[in-house]
């Protein structure tokens, strides 16, 4: 009886039919893993889980890193050139330069 | 903004609206985790008098996408350096602190265990024997383990060192 209160509360995000109990579509990640290379071939169960909250951290943490730069420009809507900055500053999301270097010039 | 970006979903011609921006339509669905999950999480993380432009939501849809990419094919090269064939979320969680999340470390591994005592409870019982008690510093019974999920980060090494046990055990063969 404890279970259903606990269910929706600790892991909850996103209750819909598309993510269950996670709060992005496990599917979803799958593919995306799947064409992240050709030698992927094979996926756990628990992998697109563990997916599912990783994104979701990351989301925050990119969010919250791009909003202080909102915040710096003394706004308050936090626009693609904030997250660039934000990207760009942080070192941790070098991968990501690609991403916004692309049409941020 | 400029016109032209290629590459870039984001960048393009969607400025005139439309929650389904009309960025390559066809792949989309493959390439991107849905827009409106994104947006609630980005949400999450402001004060609630923030506001997020179309824009950032679809660069951090992007990322996202990036992010996953980047993780899957670290922790895909020490499956092949191993010889393994299933990718399993004990690669993704040593690929993360490989690329520098490990603070991510932590909570992965407490959501995947309640996350397991779910699904133990669900179906009755967990395979693989309590094996996630073992967290709990010996903390019998399942609500305790939510109680006590503090006790993940008392010692990260030591834990993660075990985890492989129980990433693996309880969901194996659930593809």
């Amino acid at each position: 009886m404890r279970q259903a209160g606990t269910y929706s509360g600790i892991l909850s995000g996103g209750i819909c039919g598309r993510t269950g109990p996670h709060s992005l579509p496990l599917a979803r990640i799958k593919k995306i893993m799947k064409k992240s290379s050709e030698d992927v071939k094979m996926i756990s169960g628990e992998a697109p889980i563990v997916f599912s909250k990783a994104c979701e951290l990351f989301i925050e943490e990119l969010t919250m890193r791009s909003w202080l730069v909102t915040l710096e420009g003394k706004r308050r809507t936090l626009h693609k050139e904030d997250v660039a900055t934000a990207l760009i500053a942080t070192d941790l999301f070098d991968f990501l330069v690609n991403v916004v270097s692309d049409s941020t010039n | 903004m400029s016109a032209e970006a290629p590459a870039s979903p984001g960048g393009g011609s969607h400025d005139s609206g439309g929650d389904q921006s009309p960025r390559s339509n066809v792949r989309e669905q493959d390439r991107y985790l849905p827009i409106a999950n994104i947006s609630r999480i980005m949400k999450k993380a402001l004060p609630a008098n923030g506001k997020i432009a179309k824009d950032a939501k679809e660069t951090v849809q992007e990322c996202v996408s990036e992010f996953i990419s980047f993780i899957t094919s670290e922790a895909s090269d020490k499956c092949q350096r191993e010889k393994r064939k299933t990718i399993n979320g004990d690669d993704l969680l040593w690929a993360m602190a490989t690329l520098g999340f490990e603070d991510y470390i932590d909570p992965l591994k407490a959501y995947l265990n309640r996350y397991r005592e779910m699904e133990g409870d669900t179906k009755g019982s967990v395979k693989g024997d309590g094996s996630s008690k073992k967290d709990a510093g010996g903390q019998p019974g399942q609500n305790s383990q939510i109680v006590h999920q503090g006790s993940f980060g008392q010692s990260q090494g030591a834990n993660y060192g075990n985890s492989q046990a129980h990433l693996m055990v309880p969901m194996q063969g659930t593809e």
